[in-house]
């Protein structure tokens, strides 16, 4: 008769591996997939044997219970270990290969090791005292959070290398001599042309940034004066047509931006606004303020009623109230509602290239997309200017990190 | 010579319930005034009138002879606890103290070396002293309680408010609490009105009780006076009978050779 402690017993590292060996199964297929478009058979060949060899691994993994099924998992890994080493042997040409042999070998040492150490052997045969199972209980617990740690940043690495890939890709054109797109990655010799090209005193991209900077300043500036008191109000103070607005915010939603085009453009064109800073802010700030509204409205939401009537009674007016209780301590839905105007405003592309048509008030998008014209493609100036136009972006989501966290988990203030 | 009037007061809310039917209830001076009564009765609806935080459907509310009915309620002179204490979080104890003093425009507008001294002499009341530069979530149940407490006292109010302030305290707490209310109110004489649905805190913490049920006055009156004479049904199994039981209970418990 098995103690509860026996029973209950399975070591972490088989946990984790019976959670991990599905994933880099699944990683070599993919990688399969890739050195089949490489048209790379060997590899192809070594990938698909080593996701089977693998799978069966993961089947055969210890149970506690069937001695033989450690041994038969040491000789899967094993065989894995082995098949990794040809691929690695058999001639490495780029990253990627370095990357899925790692994939293979990694999975296959860690379990070699593991299904060796004297614990999981005596485990795996049944023969672990319950003294044993006690102790290795409590090892679990501890090793639990370690692993798991290591696990989430290796997803971690890689989700960060999938997303940065292109913006090397980018990299590397804007630093290669010439305006070509493609050719070898990071093999040529390296040039800051483009970007003095770009950057250089009397380039269209500094009128470009000014125009962008103005117009989404200024969308910000505006939208948020329009949203803030609206959302206020919708979260407070109860008036006719109240529900209808708020649902025909949403319901402007609903329709792609494209439809509004045209009407948007005929607008402009009466109220003399094309070609003009201003005619763009107007209308970013009227496409963003739906959205603004009810972020902003589902944070006022959160703040307690008794804190407004707390400053009510210390004295304060109805505007009073609002500015020195709510929105100070609404700061973080402001700021990400602020953010979000802002890279509206700095991205958008279709009504910057409707409404101003001369060179000298195009924004950084149009601008950007003027380089690749049918006349002339400077691929190496479009991705500088590219990687240069990313840059206050960047900056914004470092410096705001903190509150978007805050305003995105609304209700967080408490009283 | 601070005295608040009810006069035929009623409270209809927008979908027509009549909270607060017809009250006629007076407080005297300097008194310590408990509405009493089950949840729903109106008691909250009651003082936020007097507060200024519900308008009056019919009737009016004096206070000091003057009538207040339509004045907004940083105008009435008014302090008031709440029960969730409601300090503002983005500002330290300090400035939550002060925040009222602050707001005061024209003549009343005290020096800020003035302010300062207030805000001093009240953590002192309230045994804050050390927590002054705190924010409001460093500070335990308890802290807070006095924060809101001292906040609702610092601009010398002609009537303190308070919503059931106890009710989010533990036991130990509460009873500390009481004490330290009842300690005050007897230190600074300041007129108060105390909401509460408990007949303990009610009959340990009045100079008189006022009993609601379904938004009508039932009785008025000290609160041993009350209990000894019910004036009908409702009294006697609210008050009385809640009472007797407690005290039978404790009879029970630790009997008396
Ligand atoms: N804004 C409101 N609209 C409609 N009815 C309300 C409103 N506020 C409170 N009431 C009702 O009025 C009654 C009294 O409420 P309240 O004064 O808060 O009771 P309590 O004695 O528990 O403090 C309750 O039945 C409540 O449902
Ligand atoms: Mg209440």
């Amino acid at each position: 008769m098995k103690s509860l402690s026996q029973r209950w017993y399975e070591p972490q590292e088989i946990t984790t591996l019976r959670l991990w060996l599905p994933i880099a199964v699944g990683v070599n297929l993919l990688l399969s997939s890739i050195e089949w478009i490489r048209e790379d058979w060997l590899s192809l060949q070594l990938s698909l044997l080593g996701a089977f060899a693998l799978g069966v691994l993961w089947l055969v993994l210890p149970d506690g219970e069937h001695s033989w099924k450690r041994d038969v998992a040491m000789g899967k890994a094993g065989a894995v270990l082995i098949i990794g080493i040809i691929h690695y042997a058999s001639g490495m040409q780029m990253l990627i290969d370095v990357w899925s042999t790692l994939w293979l070998t990694g999975p296959a040492a860690i379990a070699l090791w593991w299904l060796s150490s004297p614990v999981i052997s005596a485990w795996a045969k049944g023969t672990l005292s319950t003294q044993g199972a006690e102790r290795g209980l409590a090892r679990n617990k501890v090793m639990a959070p370690r692993l798991g740690a290591v696990g989430s940043h290796i997803m971690l690495m890689h989700a960060v290398f999938i997303v940065l890939l292109p913006v090397f890709w980018i990299l590397d054109v804007a630093m290669s001599p010439g305006n070509i797109l493609g050719g070898d990655i990071g093999v040529s010799d390296w040039t800051g042309e483009h970007f003095s090209k770009m950057l250089d005193g009397d380039s269209s991209f500094w009128i470009w940034l000014r125009n962008s900077l103005v117009v989404s300043l200024g969308t910000t500036v505006m939208g948020l004066a329009l949203a803030v008191p609206a959302a206020y109000a919708f979260s407070r103070f109860k008036f006719g047509g109240r529900e209808a607005s708020m649902f025909a915010f949403l319901l402007v939603q609903m329709f792609p931006g494209i439809i509004i085009l045209v009407p948007y453009f005929l607008v402009m064109k009466t109220l003399g606004l094309l070609n003009t800073s201003l005619g763009l802010i107007l209308a970013y700030s009227v496409t963003a303020l739906p959205l603004c509204v009810w972020m902003l409205k589902g944070f006022f939401d959160t703040v307690p009623r008794e804190l407004e009537e707390a400053a009510l009674l210390d004295g304060c007016n109805q505007f009073q109230v609002f500015w020195k209780v709510v929105l100070p301590l609404s700061l973080p839905a402001v700021a990400v509602t602020a953010l979000f105007s802002f890279l509206a405003a700095w991205n958008e592309y279709l009504l910057a290239l409707t409404f101003n048509t001369s060179n000298d008030m195009y924004t950084l998008p149009v601008g950007l997309a003027s380089l690749i014209s049918s006349t002339g493609q400077a691929w190496g100036d479009f991705a500088a200017a590219s990687l240069l136009v990313s840059i206050p972006v960047v900056i914004l989501f470092i410096v705001f990190q903190k509150f978007l966290i805050q305003g995105l988990s609304a209700g967080s203030v408490k009283g | 010579m601070v005295e608040v009037r009810y006069d035929s007061v009623t409270k209809r809310y927008e979908n027509g319930f009549e909270a607060v039917k017809d009250l006629n209830l007076e407080i005297k001076d300097g008194e310590f005034l408990v509405l009493l009564g089950p949840s729903g009765c109106g008691k909250s609806t009651t003082l936020r009138m007097l507060a200024g935080l519900e308008d009056v459907s019919e009737g009016s509310i004096m206070i000091d002879g003057a009538k207040v009915t339509d004045l907004p309620p940083g105008a009435r002179g008014l302090g008031m606890v709440f029960q969730s204490y409601a300090l503002y979080p983005h500002m330290t104890i300090a400035e939550n103290l002060s925040f009222g003093l602050r707001m005061v425009k024209g003549e009343g507008r005290l020096a800020d070396d003035e302010i300062v001294k207030r805000v001093q002499e009240t953590a002192k009341l309230m045994e804050l002293e050390d927590q002054l530069d705190k924010k409001p979530k460093q500070l335990s149940g308890g802290q807070r309680q006095r924060v809101a407490l001292g906040r609702g006292l610092i601009r010398q109010p002609k009537v303190l408010l308070m919503d059931e302030p106890l009710s989010n305290l533990d036991a130990e707490l509460r009873h500390q609490m009481r004490t330290e209310i009842r300690r005050l109110h007897e230190t600074l004489g300041t007129t108060t009105v105390y909401v509460t649905h408990d007949q303990i805190e009610a009959m340990t913490l009045a100079d008189r009780i006022a009993i609601l049920d379904e938004g009508e006055l039932q009785q008025h009156g000290a609160p041993l006076d009350v209990y000894n004479n019910p004036s009908n049904d409702f009294v006697k199994g609210f008050l009385c009978k809640h009472i007797d039981e407690i005290v039978e209970t404790a009879n029970n418990l630790f009997p008396k050779e």
